[in-house]
């Protein structure tokens, strides 16, 4: 792990409340309720992965944590209130793949949100390289995305997540569509750059050793309708190593989370 | 494969071989001369045609039609454009008329233009403008709905104001598919306003091209041909050169 010399002391973590919030979609005169009574409550710095079947609404969880979407029912409060619409200064949001903006360079995708606020170009500038630098992107600003691998654009999709220094960072299956290889070296560098912000991190994702190696707590979704089944306090030391993967601790979380999603499924 | 110097090199060979062709033909006595008039003779009168004051006063007069024509189309076939796609019902009501519209030739309208109008500046412009506009409202209806969601997620995200959603996410989106656009939008403004002035006009290359061919004149006739057919081309090609500076990120 790499000390962070040149990176300006974070924001407190947020907290994030969930009270028996519910989503009913209506499509074409039916109603579909994707989220039932979900209850969840994020300490400050905790990093909790969401893992479900798909279409168990996880992604719709995220996006209402986002203020992207509003829930039907039941609240939702970041660091103590309601999030009605999108608020880059109380959540960062990393969406999958190919987020980024083909047009920008690396730097000027993570300048993105503050571009939006009109910060000064200097200013802006200095603060995306930092970011870059904190996710291991030094040198690589003036590059295009597909001029990045896979894993790097990630990287820059964090790094722009991260730019405007929210208290909580909010995770769409970010390392989806990467290979297995990279996926493991990512992971561990989420951890890297979460254990030097101290940010709350909520991470969706489908692949379970990814669920248990990342979180401090998962919750597991049912199938439709949504709901949180079980909360699993995932106890094992950090830093995590690879080694863990296959010690009985790691699998017997695993085998739990399984036995959710193969019931629902 | 072949190599790109070799693809370059075919293509000089086949355009040198259609005017040797050309020359022969007409030489040779194949075709009647007074017909088809020599390429050497033929680029002797544009040559001649060019320095010659009518000629260019011509020119300059099609060129402000066809731009004025131009300026005023673009930004409002693009602003009707995005109106349409950014709002789901008004794009269902108007792409099935729009698609209408746009199979009618433009060209049995051009009375229309005259008697409304008059001949002159205005009636071309106007006439420019009516063969232009469809074809940007569809291009541009096209660019906005090929403009992928999860850019606009990501701006929303990120609190953007729908001002700021158009001109830092929309356009550098759209712009390749608008440059072509405009390229093409310009084929149909061209041939629009030289329509126009061969028609009914006092002035400009169409009304030029359309007397030279009444009267007979087949040399300057090939002439202007090929003087409409180079400006057009310059254009065509001025427009790609920008269409591939600014898409270098497209793979």
């Amino acid at each position: 792990m790499q000390p962070l010399a040149n990176v300006t002391p974070f924001k407190r973590a947020g907290s994030i409340q969930v009270q028996n919030v519910g989503q009913v979609f209506r499509t074409s005169g039916a109603e579909v309720i994707a989220l039932s009574d979900v209850s969840l409550d994020i300490k400050p710095g905790r990093f909790v992965v969401l893992v479900g079947p798909s279409g168990c609404g996880k992604s719709t969880l995220l996006m209402m944590l986002a203020g992207l979407r509003q829930q039907t029912s039941g609240t939702i409060l970041i660091n103590g209130t309601p999030i009605p619409a999108p608020d880059p200064n109380r959540v960062g949001v990393v969406f999958q793949e190919a987020s980024l903006f083909p047009w920008l360079t690396a730097e000027e995708n993570v300048e993105f949100p503050l571009a939006l606020r009109g910060v000064a170009k200097a200013e802006r500038r200095a603060k995306a390289e930092a970011m870059l630098e904190l996710v291991g992107l030094e040198g690589f600003g003036k590059r295009h995305p597909h001029e990045l691998s896979g894993g790097m654009k990630q990287r820059v999709s964090i790094a722009r997540g991260l730019v405007q220094d929210p208290p909580v960072l909010l995770m769409d299956e970010p390392f989806a569509a990467l290979d297995e290889q990279t996926r493991m070296t990512m992971g561990d560098e989420l951890l890297r750059i979460w254990a030097a912000t101290g940010k709350t991190v909520v991470f969706v994702t489908h692949s379970l050793t990814e669920a248990v190696y990342l979180a401090d707590e998962v919750a597991v979704m049912s199938a439709r309708p949504g709901r949180i089944v079980d909360l699993l306090q995932v106890q094992l030391p950090r830093p995590r190593t690879y080694e863990m993967l296959s010690g009985d601790a790691f699998g017997s979380l695993r085998d739990r989370i399984w036995r959710h999603i193969r019931k629902s499924a | 494969m072949p190599g790109r110097l070799t693809t370059i090199l075919a293509r000089i060979a086949i355009t040198v071989a259609i005017f040797a062709a050309w020359e022969l033909l007409s030489r040779t006595g194949l075709v009647n001369p007074r017909l088809l008039p020599s390429a050497s003779d033929t680029l002797a009168t544009l040559a001649d045609l060019l320095q010659r004051s009518a000629v260019r006063n011509d020119l300059a007069v099609t060129a402000s039609e066809v731009l004025s024509a131009f300026a005023v189309a673009v930004p409002f076939g693009c602003l009707i454009g995005y109106l349409i796609a950014e709002n789901r019902y008004f794009a269902d009501v108007m792409k099935p008329l729009l698609f209408f519209a746009f199979s009618i030739p433009k060209s049995i309208f051009l009375p229309m233009f005259i008697l409304v109008f008059g001949v002159g500046f205005a009636e071309k412009v106007g006439f420019g403008f009516f063969s232009t506009i469809f074809i940007v409202i569809m291009s541009t209806t096209t660019a906005v709905e090929q403009v992928k969601v999860d850019y606009l997620t990501v701006a929303r995200s990120y609190g953007a104001t729908p001002v700021q959603t158009a001109f830092r996410v929309y356009l550098p989106s759209m712009l390749p598919v608008l440059l072509e656009a405009l390229r093409i939008a310009m084929i149909f403004n061209l041939t629009g306003v030289i329509l126009a002035e061969m028609y009914a006009s006092r002035d400009g290359i169409g009304h030029q091209i359309a007397t030279w061919g009444e009267n007979f004149q087949m040399k300057q006739l090939l002439a202007g041909v090929v003087m409409i057919a180079v400006i057009a081309m310059t254009f065509n090609e001025l427009i790609r050169w920008v269409e591939t500076r600014c898409s270098h990120w497209r793979t």
